[in-house]
């Protein structure tokens, strides 16, 4: 079947022209093996992915714990697009366009706060929290339109918005996938995450981290479950800062890169922890004695035993397609801004209630991740001068084929006992290529296939 | 009365000299300046509280060793080779004097300093702020560097690689 003849995309037949940068259409830029290197480059692909992944899929704008109470609102971006993420009174969250419905002005100026309503500053419209048009001055104007004006110009809502373990996604399409069917199997990474916590939820109350990195945002998220990177990259780290958990010789380790499906994948560390069968590894073996209060709530709601199986398996490593992944500790957020720039934001998974692991997640957080992290600078560094690389034109592929052969395919997904191969990556880029072809975001049936493939 | 906040030309000397180790990445000869109760911090505005919210660098005196051990590699990529970089420190004062005694400190000063820094690297970046230094002073003449917060200007926007020392 031609693209042309596709119902979804004979709607947009935008899908099969060819690329400027490639001669390719949309849906050529990714083989089995290898990524064309336009794909994170091309001003057209950046287009296409603002309107197809962020404007239609499902995308992460904030968590529950970023707005507890009735009132609180944080303004973030969809793609190009600001929101605002509001809890209203009766406690529905909502995602609305950050544009007051009169003139477009952008209405709330704030990152975080709290307020019953929103007023804009041109020309003092105000908006309750669910998003009706609730005063407009100087009303006289209008007549006898005002009560029909001021029904119909209230903020402009996300058609869809849900959450999971406490994760709040949107999307901008009146239709589409569930969220449930987005996420596939990748809520069990947020279980993971939330398991370590005792009330079952994180807290992301410690501030965002933003990072400026001069690459696509792509590279980032590949970047974030790349097992084979480590001892290049981070070679300074393991010199002269501390040593790797365990190692990153793939022979020396059972740790496990898999393609979860649907884009999301991640680096499994359980069965080489499991081995070990030692609690805290994942957090600089910090010894029980020191945790006695955090081990006292995480043994009274889960049990002993299955405290134990949490604390020695540890947080995900986990890309949740597109732009959140659970970093272990840590929450990082990916906002593309043009193809060769994009904003990193990374927060500290802090654990309601508990301080004495708080502060060390804190000075964990500083220690690895942002612009002075001893791992994430260097990884943003290397990913700018990938960006730099990429402006050769030829070769004009970017070969992803470590690890090609011999994967083996379970419930769990696509994976690799070598935390080397390059299996996330090719999960991850197999998907976008479907949903800019038009086909992931709107269609269950790719969502079986793409799970039992 | 007001007192005066003239700072003493041997304790501005100090940050002079501290800024130019810093530009010129002589690492090993930045270190030597601190003291054992070091704190080294960037927040990311000013009045966060450090154990509430995460800061860009908080760093106390193990931790600056690993940060500048790091840069001695040469592996360190974000700072391979290290940016090109000059300071300017301007409207110094001192803002406290305390007669203090831990730490085995005589007196501890502070002084604010407001800074601009050019960084080359594939292209200029300017960074601005205020710095606020405290001095350790020993009895017998010594200086050290007890701490050092960074208040960037642009510390609520994203910021490109901080790997350098601030």
């Amino acid at each position: 079947m031609t693209l042309l003849e596709n119902p979804v995309t004979a709607t947009r037949p935008r899908k099969s022209t060819a690329l400027s940068d490639s001669g390719l259409g949309l849906g050529e830029l990714v083989r089995p093996d290898r990524v064309h290197g336009s794909a994170y480059t091309s001003q057209e692909v950046f287009d296409a992915e603002m309107e197809e992944i962020y404007g239609r899929g499902w995308v992460y704008v904030a968590h529950e714990s970023e707005i507890p109470a009735e009132g609180d609102y944080v303004t973030r971006r969809m793609g190009r697009q600001p929101v605002i993420v509001s809890r209203a009174e009766a406690g529905a969250i909502h995602v609305f366009a950050n544009r007051c419905a009169h003139r477009g002005n952008r209405l709330c100026n704030a990152e975080s706060g709290n307020s019953s309503n929103f007023k804009c500053p041109y020309h003092g419209w105000i908006f309750d929290n669910d998003g009706h048009l609730v005063a407009i001055p100087m009303k006289q104007a209008l007549g006898d339109r005002h009560d029909a004006i001021r029904a119909e110009l209230g903020l402009s809502s996300m058609p869809r918005v849900d959450s999971y373990g406490g994760f709040i996604f949107a999307s901008l399409a009146e239709e589409g996938i569930t969220l449930l069917e987005h996420l596939g199997r990748s809520t069990t990474a947020i279980d993971r995450l939330n398991d370590l916590s005792p009330t079952g939820r994180i807290e992301l109350s410690g501030g965002w981290m933003k990072h400026a990195q001069a690459c696509n945002w792509k590279m980032v998220m590949e970047n974030n479950v790349d097992g084979y990177h480590a001892l290049f990259v981070h070679q300074s780290v393991y010199e002269a800062v501390r040593e790797a958990k365990v190692s990153h010789q793939p022979s020396k380790v059972d740790v496990i890169v898999r393609d979860m499906g649907q884009g999301h994948s991640e680096i499994d560390y359980t069965e080489e922890y499991t081995k070990l069968d030692e609690e805290f590894v994942w957090f600089g073996r910090t010894p029980r004695a020191k945790l006695p209060n955090y081990l006292a709530a995480m043994e009274s709601a889960y049990g002993t035993d299955k405290t134990h199986s949490s604390l020695v398996v540890g947080p995900p490593h986990t890309l949740i397609f597109p732009n959140l992944f659970l970093a272990e500790m840590n929450i990082m957020v990916v906002e593309p801004i043009a193809p060769g720039e994009t904003v990193a934001y990374t927060a500290p998974a802090m654990l309601p209630g508990m301080d004495e692991m708080n502060s060390r997640i804190l000075r964990r957080c500083e220690g690895a991740m942002g612009p002075s992290g001893f791992l994430i600078a260097d990884d943003g560094e290397i990913g700018a001068r990938n960006q730099m690389g990429l402006a050769a034109k030829n070769p004009e592929w970017v070969v992803l084929n470590r690890g090609f052969e011999g994967e083996l395919t379970n419930e769990s997904g696509k994976l690799s006992y070598d935390k080397s191969s390059e299996t996330p990556q090719r999960g991850f880029w197999k998907h976008w290529s479907s949903v800019l072809a038009g086909s992931a975001n709107t269609s269950v049936a790719s969502v079986k296939e793409s799970v039992n493939e | 009365m007001s007192e005066s906040t003239a700072v003493d030309p041997a304790h501005a000397a100090v940050l002079y000299r501290e800024a130019r180790f810093a530009d010129e990445a002589r690492y090993a000869d930045w270190e030597s300046l601190w003291d054992e109760k070091a704190l080294y911090w960037v927040p990311m505005n000013e009045g966060a509280d450090p154990e509430k919210t995460v800061s860009y660098i908080y760093d106390n005196r193990p931790r600056i060793a690993k940060r500048v051990g790091q840069l001695k590699t040469g592996h360190r990529h974000s700072q391979t080779p290290p940016s090109k970089m000059r300071r300017m420190l301007t409207n110094l004062e001192l803002l406290d004097t305390t007669e203090a005694i831990e730490g085995g400190a005589d007196r501890i000063v502070t002084i604010g300093a407001n800074f601009v820094l050019y960084e080359f690297r594939y292209g200029m970046t300017i960074w601005a702020g205020r710095y606020i230094y405290k001095l350790a002073l020993a009895a017998d003449g010594s200086i050290k560097l007890r701490a050092k917060t960074v208040h960037l200007i642009t510390g609520d926007a994203p910021i490109s690689n901080l790997a350098f020392l601030i």
